[in-house]
């Protein structure tokens, strides 16, 4: 087949085929970034957080009277909903991970803050907290019911035993055996690892940290903490109302705060993540299906104007397959142009959203992926005008000259 | 003649209607995604302190860590150096707010505690609760229901007062009236001294280190009572310094920043000289042994302060851009499809050529026709959009501190993408019609 005819052609109709060819263009560098993002936010969105946080729910518990038995108030509670039926366990947590509400402090391998140091989002919990939050502790042990203090004021030093996360660990123990070890704060205070949790996200999920968490063995400050509570799954809504109903009427003398899903607030955390996901998601497939429907549109158009020339051709002995594959052959160069200004297009808005809007640079797999899908998706719109211009009889090539 | 274009327009629709439809659809899509992207950005871009913005300032001094600036990732643009922390210490909020330079001024920080009646006519509930001075319901503007804000002499003493939300009022005493009623928080009574209307300035300028559209509080008290009930923030704390803190004095006096102060400068030159005092205090406190770090202040009014604190995200600037780059493609689509409407139609515009139509009449004829596909697709993107608005504010409801609140069903908004696709439609129209325009009328005469 002869590409030489085609091209000029195509020449005799620049104005539709650079047309096509733009559209293409600015197709490919929308999709190629439009899913590279999405990609990432879908990936975000979608990691473990190593908390059974689809059957956990909290809420906070506040007393306000004024020689309130702050200890007493907590292990009643705890004790009542513990019993409850599908509870599995609960705990008291003074912030509620995943929620972007929290607190972190820096810490340091060695004393007067040298070696290696890491942030870490601190939980304050007690015996029960691993069980509740359902993270799998890889070595060690939880804490001893003893170790757990009822704080009357904000603590300036965490309790000396803390549990810590792998990705803690890692930070300031790379390649060594945490479990065991001591750490230290700005003040040198020692901490000893007793146990350490295979993987666990603490408040942030915007922040590249997530993953650094310790669990101390602390209560309070008086006269606030919150609850967590995990329950068998598909029990939650259930478990949910009879606590509040359980923990009210046993003493209405103090503040139960609203009761909420760790999976609302796992959502809310990701709401503007999942919002560019969907837009971007959207605005891709609307543009792939514009695009086809220009090029479906753009080829018709030159079938319908070429019905001489087709049958011109076919008259002087041009069989129905090489009018298809001229129509098919020419729609490839014209999106193949159209590709090829839109691989740079693509890099340069890539660059762009990198420098500008401190996003990661665009993997070129996706632009390799890109390019594949708009040829596959041009050649399948000119398909079907490529067919019916097979169809023009050779007697069109007598009929109106 | 306008008038004649526009019926041979419609009577070109209905030859094809398929093509047609398309094209309108094609537009109105682009313009939708526009529309939604726009009116999410334009809500963060929103400076809800209108004309005030200019007068209204928050101070921001460099008392962070010698060795680690507060923010690396954010540089003044101007001189390269890495900004100073967004809020204060207790001790320097005290001690700006003491300057006599400003017309009004205002320190504060969020905190929340357990209210009820003692009366016991409340379920006990804990509210987010600003402590904050008399002159910040003056300076933000806030309107008062019932009552009104309390005074300097309130500040001072402090005197047991409070000002209530609308809606911490309708818990409290069902909407009545409540000015001169006792609340009780944990186990002190306050007076209530004024009741706010509905109160919602998104983003929520003043203080948006909780994030910009979070709920207002539903109470207000006067600033030194949270040292005396030695209330700490429910809103943001940061520290860096490594000191002794093991009591609250300790936590006030300490360097970590947790408060915010708001100075209303009416004139431009106490303006210049509220900045030199700003260096004149830092320079005073490093005699101390205070501020290690290079002098690094700044007075921004609102909009510069919103910018500082990237109110909008960079995800809102990239799908901008992405909804333009969208439309974009739409219209692209829209010039082929005309092309080929209005060349497969030629004949016809052959005949009017034939019949004495000029070549300008004939582009007139066809930039008309687009201009009626923009309309069309721009009026329905328009309500597609709305749509698409209302999603999102339903989408957004489901969780706690509902941003989607802040969307409007701008009709501003409305007019303007409607604007933007006739602006487009004509633009796109005016390659195709001109080239229609040009054709030499002989050519498709015979062809008949």
């Amino acid at each position: 087949m002869e590409i030489r005819p085609i091209f000029s052609a195509l020449l005799r109709n620049r104005a539709g085929a650079i047309l096509v060819s733009l559209q293409i263009a600015l197709t490919l560098a929308i999709v190629v970034n439009a899913v590279y993002v999405t990609q990432q936010r879908v990936e975000k969105i979608g990691r473990p957080s190593g908390i059974d946080d689809q059957n956990i729910f909290s809420f906070s518990a506040t007393g306000f009277e004024k020689d309130f038995d702050f200890p007493a108030m907590v292990r009643a509670d705890l004790d009542l909903m513990r019993k409850m039926p599908g509870v599995i366990d609960a705990a008291p947590s003074s912030h509620v991970p995943l929620s972007g509400s929290g607190s972190s402090s820096g810490f340091f391998s060695l004393p007067n803050e040298k070696g290696k140091d890491s942030p870490a989002n601190t939980y304050w919990t007690d015996d029960h907290g691993v069980n509740a939050l359902g993270v799998k502790l890889s070595g060690g042990t939880t804490f001893d019911p003893s170790a757990v203090k009822y704080l009357d004021q904000y603590p300036q030093f965490m309790e000396p035993d803390v549990i810590v996360s792998q990705g803690f660990a890692e930070a300031l123990f790379p390649k060594e055996n945490a479990l065991g070890k001591t750490f230290y704060d700005n003040h040198s205070k020692p901490y000893k690892i007793i146990g350490v949790i295979e993987h666990m996200h603490g408040a942030w999920v915007g922040w590249d940290k997530l993953d650094r968490v310790i669990l101390s063995s602390m209560v309070g400050p008086k006269p606030n903490t919150r609850y967590l509570v995990r329950v068998r799954p598909g029990e939650i809504d259930r478990v949910m109302a009879e606590v509040e109903t359980a923990l009210r009427k046993r003493d209405p003398n103090r503040v139960i705060g609203k009761l909420t899903k760790m999976s609302e607030h796992k959502k809310r955390s990701y709401s503007n993540d999942s919002f560019m996901a969907i837009t971007l998601t959207t605005v891709t497939g609307l543009v792939v299906v514009f695009s086809a429907l220009g090029i479906f549109g753009l080829a018709t158009f030159n079938v319908n104007t070429r019905t001489r020339q087709i049958g011109t051709r076919r008259a002087v002995g041009a069989r129905k397959r090489d009018i298809v594959r001229y129509f098919m052959t020419e729609n490839w160069l014209v999106t193949t142009l159209g590709v090829v200004v839109g691989c740079c297009l693509a890099l340069a808005a890539g660059f762009w959203l990198s420098t500008q809007y401190n996003m990661p640079r665009l993997d070129l797999y996706y632009l390799v992926g890109g390019v594949l899908g708009l040829w596959i998706v041009g050649q399948l719109a000119a398909w079907q005008p490529s067919l019916k211009a097979a169809k023009v009889s050779p007697a069109m090539a007598t009929r109106t000259v | 003649m306008f008038a004649y274009y526009l019926r041979l327009a419609l009577s070109s629709f209905k030859r094809n209607p398929g093509l047609t439809a398309l094209m309108v659809f094609a537009i109105a899509l682009g313009i939708s995604v526009c529309m939604i992207t726009m009116t999410s950005y334009r809500a963060a871009a929103a400076n809800p302190a209108g004309d005030r913005s200019s007068i209204l300032f928050s101070a921001s001094i460099d008392s962070w860590d010698p060795e680690d600036p507060y923010d690396s990732d954010q540089k003044d643009p101007e001189t390269g150096k890495p900004l100073a922390p967004t809020q204060l210490t207790y001790r320097d909020a005290q001690g700006l707010y003491a300057s006599k330079i400003p017309d009004r001024k205002v320190m504060m920080y969020k905190a929340g505690g357990i209210y009820s009646r003692p009366d016991k006519a409340m379920e006990p509930e804990y509210i987010a609760t600003r402590m904050t001075t008399a002159d910040f319901f003056g300076m933000f503007e806030t309107p008062f229901l019932y009552g009104g804000p309390w005074d300097a002499k309130a500040d001072a003493g402090p005197e047991p007062v409070v000002v209530l939300s609308k809606e911490t009022n309708q818990k409290a005493f069902g909407g009545e009236n409540s000015v001169g009623k006792m609340v009780r928080w944990h186990d002190r009574e306050f007076r209530v001294i004024g009741v706010l209307n509905d109160w919602e300035p998104y983003p929520k300028y003043f203080d948006v280190s909780n994030g910009s559209f979070t709920d207002m509080e539903g109470a207000y008290m006067p600033f030194a009572w949270g040292r005396v009930l030695e209330l700490g923030s429910d809103g943001n704390t940061n520290c860096w310094k490594t000191e002794t803190i093991d009591s609250f004095e300790a936590f006030l006096n300490s360097e970590c920043v947790w408060f915010h102060a708001w100075f209303e400068i009416r004139e431009p030159a106490k303006q210049r000289e509220f900045r030199e005092f700003l260096d004149n205090y830092v320079i005073e406190q490093k005699k101390h042994g205070r501020f290690p770090r290079p002098l690094n202040n700044y007075l921004y009014d609102v909009s510069g302060w919103l910018k500082r604190n990237k109110v909008v995200e960079d995800d809102n600037k990239a799908m901008l851009v992405l909804a333009f780059a969208f439309l974009a493609v739409c219209l692209v689509n829209t010039v082929g499809l005309l092309l080929a409407k209005f060349l497969n139609a030629a004949p016809v515009a052959g005949v009017r050529r034939a019949l004495g139509a000029s070549r300008r009449d004939i582009f007139w004829q066809h930039l008309t026709e687009s201009g009626v596909v923009a309309l069309a697709g721009g009026m329905m993107g328009g309500l597609l959009g709305y749509g698409g608005v209302w999603a999102l504010r339903t989408w957004y409801a489901q969780f706690e501190d509902d941003v989607g609140r802040s969307l409007p069903f701008d009709s501003m908004n409305f007019l303007l993408v409607i604007g933007i696709a006739v602006l487009a439609g004509v633009v796109a129209g005016l390659y195709p019609a001109w080239r229609i325009g040009r054709a030499a009328p002989a050519s498709y005469l015979k062809a008949q």
